[in-house]
């Protein structure tokens, strides 16, 4: 039996199958929660924002654009959302204690590789919360000067300097971390 | 002349205009090539950051909820039912029969009372083997007779009543 693509699942969800808008969460649950947690950094809220972009998607599955990728427009979603959030709230929140808690056991030659991403992410987590939506929308979710300068309204060299700035302080963080 | 950090910036985004140049530059010079460096470090840093595990499943409200265990069929609710009054008027027409058995019974002690259990069924099973139903007209034999029959349908009953139960659960 072959696994039904995200097409066929969005057809599905449309005809009033619940269940299999349930599979292209499961599918991709675990990056928009990803999404969410890069821009706040914080576990709780991140989960309970990833969960709200689901729900909005499943309200809206009627008007998505069926040539559409899923994931990529369901993980701007979910950075649209956190970006809504984090302009709503501020100052921005503190990091989460418990922001790298790996559930899965793993092996010790895997801790250097755990140690650096908890240094990375306390970097990002550092940020400015404009910086850090620059990075994500760059790096996270590949979008171009153009596109990034449109979703977040502002002008295209705000989206340099911001970006370019963001790059250097993460650099010169981690680089003096090493 | 170096380059600057914009230049350096649009080169590895893919935006520059002026890549020849850049690339023309780097080869001269270590310096910024060990910016480019850096800058490269960084993105390669960012692109392999691991994602996190969640803590729960967002889909499970998509998914329908365990259904509660499901309930009996009326038929065998009905079985129940019928299970209890059967059982209720047996224990209504045994009363009467057992109570005149019960003074007979002297428990002052363990021992005259088993033997005296034991005297009682020995007499009740002389009782049995001697007992013709058409040529005994005695009312208390037709009773007992009615009474065994009553208690071993109702012990049927019960025992089919339960048996469909378990079978329904097993499933």
């Amino acid at each position: 039996m072959t696994t039904p693509t995200d097409r066929d699942l969005i057809l599905r969800a449309r005809r009033g199958e619940r269940e299999a808008f349930g599979a292209l969460v499961t599918r991709y649950q675990m990056s928009v929660f990803n999404v969410c947690y890069r821009i706040l950094h914080e576990r709780g809220e991140a989960e309970d924002l990833a969960q709200e972009v689901f729900i909005r998607a499943y309200d809206r599955i009627h008007t998505f654009d069926i040539e559409r990728e899923f994931g990529p427009w369901i993980r701007r979603v979910a950075a649209n959302l956190c970006l809504n959030h984090l302009e709503s709230q501020k100052p921005t929140t503190e990091l989460d204690d418990e922001r790298d808690a790996d559930h899965a056991p793993s092996p010790e030659s895997a801790q250097e590789v755990r140690e650096r991403s908890e240094q990375i992410r306390g970097a990002l987590a550092s940020l400015p919360a404009h910086y850090r939506a620059v990075v994500e929308l760059r790096h996270y979710q590949e979008m171009s000067y153009e596109e990034i300068a449109e979703e977040l309204k502002i002008p295209l060299s705000d989206v340099k300097s911001h970006l370019f700035r963001a790059r250097k302080i993460l650099a010169e963080k981690l680089h003096a971390s090493d | 002349m170096h380059l600057t950090d914009d230049q350096l910036n649009e080169y590895l985004d893919e935006v520059t205009t002026e890549r020849a140049v850049i690339e023309s530059h780097l080869d001269s010079c270590d310096e910024c090539t060990a910016r480019l460096s850096t800058l490269q470090n960084l993105f390669i840093e960012l692109d392999s950051l691991p994602e996190l595990e969640l803590t729960r499943d967002l889909a499970a409200r998509f998914f329908p909820r365990p259904s509660l265990p499901a309930q009996l069929p009326k038929f065998l609710t009905l079985t129940a039912s019928l299970q209890a009054a059967v059982a209720l008027a047996a224990i209504i027409i045994a009363v009467p029969f057992i109570v005149p058995l019960m003074p007979a019974i002297d428990a002052s002690s363990l021992t005259t009372l088993f033997f005296e259990v034991q005297s009682q069924w020995t007499t009740s099973l002389n009782f049995l083997s001697t007992f013709q139903m058409p040529t005994m007209p005695e009312i208390p034999t037709l009773e007992m007779s009615s009474l065994l029959i009553t208690l071993a349908g109702a012990s049927v009953l019960w025992v089919l009543g339960n048996g469909l139960l378990l079978r329904n659960q097993m499933k």
